[in-house]
Formats: structure tokens, C-alpha cells, sequence
């Protein structure tokens, strides 16, 4: 009882003053009639500080990027449409400032204090300043803190983020504007294809029903698949990698790790020794003349062999204890 | 498993004295013999070599990708499944050779009985419908194909239906995806469900044109025809607007593309990713399953285009998608294994009856071999027009011994290569359990490390028979089995939130995990650490993946991004984050570690990375078990404090006075703010 009651006296004085300073009771209502106009803000180092002064009574979201093309950030600049894009939404969604929420940029241009002051290294970041006054207030009021770890994000997800941490109520939706550009392109290239299709149709027919061309195509698909593609695709490998002494190592170390090249090389293998195989199966066996035929038999036969014995010794630097080899490698 | 209770009730009606766990220990082994023989009756259908068959057989019965679950004791579904899925294929396709209603029920059988025993059923719903409709692309719609294709639909939809899990999935495409988690391997196409009635509509349309073109004169069908795509097209997008704006079907729903984004699954749903074999796979794996059989695939392949009969079409459909699938999961080798014996099969036997034939073809004359071979040719030209470019000349033959010796020798040393290489693998890889770990030390001598054992029959012999074990769902199965004991989640848990809970409490903080222990009335609390040994697969190299899955949760608790630091490395050393260090698997797993070695040089021999001076402590856990080579390391919850003071100070009066002072005095301060 004691306590509390010392609590509010000190802290009346405070909240006299703060009831008298103008800035307090209009600071979200500047800034949301300035929003209404260009959202998201545009801040720098003293408007920052001026928005998110405690005490405040309404959230503030800050992406802290770096725009200019000499940091190289490339996702502060990918996600910068979608930034506007959600910051547009929100100041048409929330013209009344029901949500009691503001959002804006800091870029590093404008704001290098305040990048200074929080020790930022990487960029781009989200800051969501919770209220310290008024009915939703956060005790603390210290920050929280978004890093774009997952790449860049869609304005959804976003929105999804922020509006975990502010109270429930309505939120603006996203609205999309409609890409003209892309429906008109769309379309033209849909008519395109399609008297293209109309026109050329004699002469693609056998094309189409070409057997050696989906030959070809399948065995490449499969070749690209059976040589590791996919893991590429999905693990973004790097193409080549230096060994270390200036030279480049075309074989990655370890039995499931591997470079972009090696598959490509991996594959071509297995393309070679498909080939000979479908030349000793199907083609040798229709020579007419026996000389020739007996020399495409040893060269067939010494390129399958060759090269097996090449893949298997490739396949020994991958898997250390593989006990097999075949002479030549 | 029903089908090992089936044959072990046939054996007991015969009198033969079986015990069920040599039933199960052998099942696989003995499927693989059926599979071996499915896959040689496929081959069969495919060329009129008989050798071919007998290569496809031996092969599946060999390759270390199917051999990797049909060894004595792997006692999964897979076993049969693999059995079921190319048995299914074989059905099949004699059912659209024969074009009979009779194969086709058997297809539809033995589908429904695959429905049961394996989520990769999905791989045969949407095989099937896509061969019916790249046949019907290609003009080659028949009867046959008609009949087969509607009983397959029928009856096996019917089938499908009567395992209580896939219930009425087949008729609406929906979500169902979460809850086949981790055994749906690629059940996120299951929004392909849609494909299936929707070629068997297709089919029904091309067969009622197919009879009016019989009934009415050209001029007027072709009015017809062109009537009738449009009335087809515009009701057909008019349902599905309506089904689509009224619920019923969800057509457009994400699952529909997340076979093809590859990363969806990494984002939405982690406990797929999770698992290491729903990894994409590497190159090496390839070839370490199938050896040499990888590069007589595509030769196999390209030959199946040689006749181009709707079995070949099939063959080419499977080969391209399963490498496709195999590609994206290393689980998926195995549904790729059949069509590459069958293929490879095909490929060699066709080099081996070329160059196994005792007598030399006759050398004709130039001139007369030109003039007579001109006309052949002209002919053979034109009756196929469409064939390959390689098999445009008729086939003559081999003419030296010597060429034929020399390919026949080659060919031999790669079987006999490939034999050996299927041992090695089989031997190194496929055969040891994963229960008992095998080393090699200095010596050379063969030294076993048994700690799982050892924790579970410690567990057997000193808990309580109700003790309740919290672990990672990976040993769910073997406390279970092994230990006897009750465990929170397990192998076959469905249910996310159940796995994101253990999740959450191994990642959180004690205070927030004790209250979820107690909730849940866990008793113990299992580890499994690898640092001391240099085992790589423990949970501490695990515990991103639980962090991500209760993420999924708990996104306000639980940030991934807290357990890296501040450049993006994870690290267990002096540098790690506070969220890490705090962590209830990070304190579990160290605790007391730094004791074995001397002062500030506890080593992380995984991580290869020094460990803190002071290892963590824990104040609601106390440890109860730890193996000899400390793989696993079993936690005693505690009980709420006697006294009813919280369990962090209890543990500091524990220590000495001096502790309990600056703890009666922080708790004061905590006091007077609020």
C-alpha cells in the first residue's frame, strides 16, 4: 500500500508534464495526418527519435534499410515494394488511426545515429515499438526485434508479424494494385502462342510426334535428375570451388555434398556410357561391312570401359573406403 | 502388421509351429523374393527376351537400394510396399494389353492392399491416370484402355476408401497433409487427387466420341466435335467455379505446387524437412544404390522408345518422374529401384543376345549386298517411318568372335564388379543395426559401442513401470520397445503440436519448460549427446530442427533466429547465445561435461569447438543416467520443492550460504516493485 501509493506520487509530477507537453497527446496524430499523404514515413535520425520517446501511446514499426546501390543490399531493395506497398494499405485501410499504428523507413542515408546508437550491422530490420502508455501498454517497451532470415518476405507475412504483436482489433488487408502490364502481356502472348500454333500446326505436327526428340528429351531429364540436379536446386550449391592453391577442385569432399559442375560432369559420364551401350546394342549389330563394325566394337567397347573405370575412380574420391577399381584410373 | 498376422495364423492352420517374430524378421526378406518375381513378370511384358526378365529379377534381388529394406529384421512397410507397388505395375499393365475387367479388378486389389500398407500409394494414384492420359494425348485410345482404366478407378477408389485413414480423401482434394506428416513422404501432391477422377472423365468423353465418330459420317462429326469441346469446356469450368466458390473442392489450394517449389516444405511445414530422408539427394548416393545399373538406365530407356507399345510408354512415364522423385528425397530411391532394374535389365540383355550367338552372320558381296540391302532398307524405311534413328537397317549380326568376346568379357567383369560392390555396400551400409554403433580402433580390432542398450535396459531396470519419457520422436520407438516404457511422442505421432510441444520444452528456458513437463507427467527426460564420442547424428545437431517445428507454434515464443549468433552461426562454445546456453537440450547436454576434462577444455568433439569454462546448470532436472561412452543421458524431472520455493533457489540454498544470501536479497528487490 505503502509502496504504491509513493509510486504514484513520484509519478504524477511526470504524468502532469507530459499531459502538458503538446508533443505527447500529438505526436501519432502528426505523423498519422503525415502519413496519409506518403506513407510509409520517411524518417531520419531526429524524427526517429522524436516517434519512439518513451512515453508513447501507440505502436511504431521502423524497417531499418539500406537502399543506396554502394551497400549492395540486395533484399533491403527487394523488399521495398513490398514495404510501400503495405505501408500504402495501411494508410488506406486505417484513415482514422484506429490501430494506433505508425510505420516507417529508416534508411541509412538519413539515419546513420541511429545505426550507430543500436549497433546495427546488417540490415534490412524491423523495430516494433510497442505503446508504454495507455490500455495495451508494454512494460518494458524496449523494442522487438524481426531479422529477415528467411529471405525476403511477402507484405502478408509482414503484416502477419506485426499484427501478432499489437492488440487485436481490425487490421488493414493488403490490396494489391491490378498489374495492367502483366494482364495485357499475358494475354498478348496467349493469342501469340495461340495463332502461332494455328498456323504453324502442319509443320510442327511431326515435330511433336518426332520419337527421337522425346527420346532425347527424356534421357536428358533423366540424366539431369539421376546426376543430382535437384540437390543443387534445392541447396543452392556453388558452381566450382577453389581447392585452396589457386587452382579450382571440380569434386566436392564428403559423400553428400557436392558442386554444380561435378553433376554436370557426373552426368555427362553417364551419358557417355548410356551411349555406348545403346551404340554396342542397337547400332553395331546393323553394320553391313565387318571391318568397320569390328573396329566400332573396340571403340565402343574401350570408351564404356574407360570411362567406368574413370566413374569409379571419381566415386572413390567421394566415398573414401569404396574398395573397387577398374584398371586404367 | 496384418499381413505378417495373416501368415502367421496360415502357418499355425498347417501346422507349422512358427514363432511371430521370425515371421517378422523374415517378411522381408521373403517379399523381396516376390518382388524379385514381379518385377521379372513386368519384364516379361515388355520384350520377347527371356533373358531380360531374369537380369530384371536378379537385379532388384541385388541392388543395394532395395536391399537397404529388405534385409532379415527391417521390419517396416516398406518391405512389402515395394512388392505391392511393382506387383500393381505388372497388373496393370496386362490389363491395358488384354484390355480385361479382370486385370484390372486385380490392379485395383492389390492397389487398395498397397493403399493400406504405404502412403506411397499416392505415386501409383497419380502414375496410373497419367500413362491413361499421355495414351490418350498420343491418339492411342482403345477399348482396352477403357476397360482397364474404369475398373481401375472404380474398384480401386472402392478400396482406397475402406482404409479408415484415406476415408473420403479421393473425392475431395483436401489438407490432410499435416496429418500424414512424416509417412506421407510426398503426400503434398495430394492435391493431384484431382487428376484422377478428372482423366477418368477425360476417358469417358474420348470413349463416347470415339462411338459417335462409328455412328455419324465424317462432315457432320467433325460440327459435332467442335460443338461438343465447346459445351464440355464451358460446363465443365463452370462446376468447378461453382465447387470451388461453394467449398466442396479445393482445387487451387498450395499443396497443388509444393511437389514442384521444392521449398515449400522447408517453409511450411518443417517436420517434413526434418526428417534426413526427405533430403534432396546427391549424385554419389545415386551411384552407391545402383552402381552400374545407373547408366544402363537411360540405354534402357531409350530402347523402350524402339517398339513404343503402351507398356513401354508406361516404362518411359515411370522412369522420368520417379528420377524426378528419387532426386528430391533419398527416400524416394526406392520407388525409383524397380523401373531401373527393369530398364537396366532390358538394356543389357539386349547387348548379351547380340553377342552371345554362336554363329557369324554370311558376309554378302558388295554388290549385290548393295543393291539387295538398298531395297530392304527402302522398304524397312518406310513400313517404320517413325522409329528411332539407330534402328532404321535391319539387324544383321555380329560378324568376329573376337568382338563378341571382347564385349561379352566386359560385360561379365561389370556384373561381376557390380555383385561385389552390391556385398560391400550391403555389408558396410545396410546391414548393421542402428541401435549398436561398430568402430574400428587403432589396432584395427572391432570395437562396439552400446549405449543405447545399455540407457534402455537401465531404464527397464531401475524406473517405475508408468515412468513417462520425454524424447525426441526419433527413439520414440525404441524406449518403447526396448525400454518398456510409456513416451510422450513416438515414431508414428501424427500429431504436429504433440511433437512442437517436446519441441518447445527442449528449446525454451527451465522455468517455461518445467511447467510443460509437469503437465504432461514426464518422468524422465532423454538425451542423446554425441560430443564426447564424435557421433554426429545426436540431438544437439537436431535441435534446429525442433526449434523450427515449435517455431511453427509457438512463433512468440520461440524465434530460431535467437539460437544463432549474431553472424549466423550456430555454435555451442563460449560465443553462443544466451536463448542457446539457456536452453533445456543445450543444459542437458553439457552438464557436467566440462567435469571430464581438465579445467576449461571440454572439448564438442561433432562441433569440433571448445566448451565454456562453466558448464550450465540445472536446478529442475537432476541427471540420472549416463551411458558409458555418454550418448545418452537420461534427466529425473524433479518434484515441486518441499518447502514451496522455486527449484532455482532450492538448488542455490543446496549449495552453501553464501549463494542463499544473494538470493534472499534479489528475491526482496523483486518483491517491492510489484
Amino acid at each position: 500500500m505503502n509502496l504504491s501509493g509513493l509510486l504514484a506520487l513520484t509519478l504524477l509530477p511526470i504524468l502532469c508534464l507530459g499531459a502538458k507537453k503538446p508533443s505527447f497527446v500529438g505526436t501519432f496524430e502528426d505523423y498519422h495526418v503525415k502519413s496519409q499523404s506518403s506513407a510509409p514515413l520517411r524518417l531520419d535520425d531526429a524524427s526517429y527519435d522524436d516517434l519512439t520517446a518513451i512515453p508513447r501511446n501507440y505502436s511504431v514499426v521502423v524497417l531499418l534499410t539500406a537502399l543506396e546501390a554502394r551497400f549492395g543490399c540486395q533484399l533491403c531493395r527487394e523488399f521495398q515494394p513490398e514495404w510501400d506497398l503495405l505501408g500504402r494499405s495501411w494508410a488506406k485501410g486505417d484513415r482514422h488511426g484506429d490501430s494506433r499504428t505508425l510505420l516507417g523507413t529508416l534508411d541509412f542515408a538519413d539515419g546513420k545515429g541511429t545505426f550507430q546508437k543500436l549497433m546495427l550491422q546488417t540490415a534490412p530490420i524491423f523495430l516494433l515499438f510497442p505503446p508504454t502508455t495507455g490500455q495495451n501498454a508494454k512494460r518494458d517497451g524496449q523494442p522487438i526485434r524481426y531479422d529477415f532470415t528467411a529471405g525476403p518476405q511477402s507484405a502478408e507475412q509482414v503484416v502477419g508479424w506485426i499484427s501478432r504483436y499489437l492488440p487485436d482489433g481490425h487490421k488493414p488487408a493488403i490490396q494489391r494494385p491490378l498489374n495492367y502490364v502483366r494482364i495485357i502481356t499475358v494475354t498478348t502472348t496467349l493469342l501469340g502462342i495461340v495463332s502461332f500454333l494455328s498456323v504453324a500446326y502442319p509443320y510442327i505436327l511431326p515435330v511433336i510426334q518426332n520419337r527421337n526428340l522425346w527420346a532425347g528429351i527424356s534421357l536428358i531429364t533423366i540424366l539431369l535428375f539421376t546426376s543430382g540436379h535437384m540437390f543443387n536446386h534445392i541447396r543452392k550449391v556453388p558452381y566450382v570451388a577453389g581447392n585452396g592453391q589457386g587452382g579450382i577442385s571440380y569434386f566436392a569432399g564428403g559423400f553428400s555434398n557436392q558442386f554444380g559442375m561435378e553433376t554436370q560432369i557426373v552426368a555427362a559420364m553417364y551419358g557417355t556410357l548410356s551411349f555406348a551401350t545403346i551404340a554396342l546394342a542397337l547400332r553395331v549389330p546393323r553394320m553391313s561391312d565387318p571391318k568397320k563394325q569390328q573396329l566400332a566394337i573396340f571403340i565402343w567397347g574401350g570408351v564404356m570401359f574407360s570411362m567406368y573405370s574413370f566413374l569409379l575412380s571419381v566415386f572413390r574420391i567421394k566415398n573414401g573406403g569404396y574398395p573397387f577399381h577398374l584398371p586404367p584410373f | 502388421m496384418v499381413t505378417s498376422g495373416i501368415i502367421y495364423h496360415v502357418l499355425r492352420l498347417l501346422s507349422m509351429p512358427v514363432d511371430i517374430r521370425n515371421i517378422c524378421v523374415l517378411l522381408a526378406p521373403g517379399f523381396s523374393g516376390l518382388t524379385a518375381f514381379a518385377s521379372y513378370l513386368i519384364t516379361s511384358e515388355m520384350t520377347t527376351s527371356p533373358s531380360a526378365g531374369l537380369l530384371a529379377a536378379v537385379f532388384m534381388g541385388i541392388t543395394p537400394g532395395y536391399i537397404s529394406r529388405s534385409v532379415a529384421g527391417s521390419y517396416d512397410n516398406e518391405a512389402i510396399a515395394i512388392f505391392l507397388l511393382v506387383f500393381t505395375f505388372f497388373l496393370w499393365i496386362k490389363s491395358v494389353k488384354n484390355g480385361s475387367a479382370m486385370w484390372g479388378a486385380l490392379t485395383a486389389l492389390f492397389y487398395g492392399y498397397m493403399v493400406s500398407a504405404w502412403g506411397g500409394y499416392v505415386f501409383i494414384t497419380n502414375l496410373l491416370p497419367l500413362h491413361t492420359f499421355v495414351l490418350i494425348c498420343m491418339g492411342r485410345y482403345s477399348p482396352r484402355l477403357y476397360v482397364s482404366y474404369s475398373t481401375w478407378f472404380a474398384l480401386g477408389t472402392l478400396a482406397s476408401m475402406q482404409v479408415p485413414f484415406v476415408g473420403f480423401l479421393p473425392i475431395r482434394s483436401s489438407d490432410h497433409m499435416s496429418a500424414l506428416g512424416k509417412f506421407g513422404l510426398k503426400d503434398e501432391d495430394c492435391g493431384n487427387r484431382l487428376t484422377v477422377p478428372g482423366v477418368f472423365g477425360l476417358l469417358q468423353l474420348v470413349a463416347f466420341v470415339e462411338f459417335i465418330r462409328q455412328q455419324v459420317p465424317n462432315k457432320q462429326f467433325q460440327t459435332l466435335l467442335r460443338g461438343l469441346i465447346f459445351v464440355v469446356f464451358v460446363v465443365s469450368m463452370g462446376v468447378l467455379v461453382l465447387l470451388t466458390v461453394s467449398g466442396v473442392i479445393a482445387p487451387w489450394s498450395g499443396r497443388f505446387y509444393s511437389l514442384w517449389d521444392t521449398g515449400y516444405a522447408k517453409i511450411h511445414i518443417p517436420i517434413i524437412a526434418s526428417v534426413s530422408e526427405h533430403q534432396p539427394t546427391a549424385w554419389p548416393a545415386f551411384f552407391f544404390d545402383l552402381n552400374l545399373m545407373i547408366w544402363l538406365f537411360p540405354a534402357g530407356v531409350y530402347m523402350c522408345f524402339q517398339q513404343l507399345k503402351d507398356e513401354h510408354v508406361f516404362v518411359v512415364i515411370y522412369a522420368v518422374l520417379a528420377s524426378y522423385f528419387a532426386g528430391v528425397m533419398v527416400r524416394l530411391m526406392l520407388t525409383l529401384t524397380p523401373v531401373v532394374c527393369i530398364a537396366a535389365a532390358l538394356a543389357l540383355s539386349s547387348i548379351l543376345d547380340t553377342y552371345l550367338v554362336a554363329e557369324n552372320p554370311i558376309p554378302k558381296e558388295p554388290q549385290s549386298n548393295g543393291q539387295a540391302r538398298g531395297d530392304s532398307v527402302k522398304s524397312t524405311t518406310d513400313m517404320i517411318k517413325d522409329s528411332l534413328r539407330s534402328t532404321r537397317n535391319p539387324i544383321l549380326g555380329i560378324y568376329s568372335y573376337i568382338s563378341k568376346a571382347s564385349v561379352v568379357g566386359a560385360v561379365t567383369t561389370y556384373l561381376l564388379l557390380f555383385v561385389l560392390h552390391c556385398t560391400w555396400v550391403t555389408s558396410n551400409a545396410y546391414s548393421s543395426p542402428s541401435v549398436v554403433l561398430a568402430s574400428k580402433l587403432p589396432d584395427g580390432s572391432q570395437h562396439i559401442i552400446d549405449d543405447y542398450r545399455e540407457a534402455y535396459y537401465w531404464l527397464r531396470q531401475n524406473t517405475a513401470d508408468k515412468a513417462k519419457i520425454m524424447s525426441w520422436w526419433d527413439y520414440g520407438y525404441q524406449i518403447g520397445g526396448m525400454a518398456d516404457r510409456p513416451t510422450l511422442v513416438d515414431n508414428n505421432t501424427w500429431n504436429n503440436t504433440h511433437i512442437a510441444t517436446v519441441g518447445k520444452a527442449m528449446s525454451s528456458r527451465e522455468e517455461v519448460s518445467y511447467p510443460i513437463l509437469r503437465q504432461h507427467d514426464v518422468d524422465y527426460v532423454l538425451v542423446v549427446f554425441g560430443g564426447l564420442l564424435g557421433y554426429s547424428g545426436d540431438d544437439i545437431n537436431k535441435f534446429l530442427w525442433m526449434v523450427r517445428i515449435s517455431e511453427g507454434i509457438w512463433p512468440e515464443e520461440i524465434n530460431e533466429r535467437n539460437y544463432f549468433t549474431a553472424r549466423g552461426e550456430y555454435r555451442v562454445d563460449d560465443e553462443a547465445t544466451p536463448t542457446m546456453r539457456n536452453s533445456l537440450m543445450y543444459k542437458m547436454s553439457y552438464y557436467n561435461y566440462n567435469a571430464l576434462f581438465p579445467a576449461g577444455q571440454a572439448q564438442d568433439r561433432v562441433r569440433g569447438s571448445k566448451l565454456p569454462a562453466d558448464g550450465p546448470q540445472l536446478s529442475t532436472l537432476e541427471e540420472a543416467f549416463t551411458s558409458e561412452n555418454w550418448i545418452i543421458r537420461i534427466y529425473k524431472v524433479k518434484d515441486l520443492d518441499n518447502v514451496g520455493r522455486d527449484h532455482a533457489s532450492a538448488v542455490a540454498f543446496d549449495k552453501g550460504n553464501k549463494k542463499k544470501k544473494t538470493a534472499k536479497r534479489r528475491g526482496a528487490r523483486v518483491l517491492r516493485v510489484e
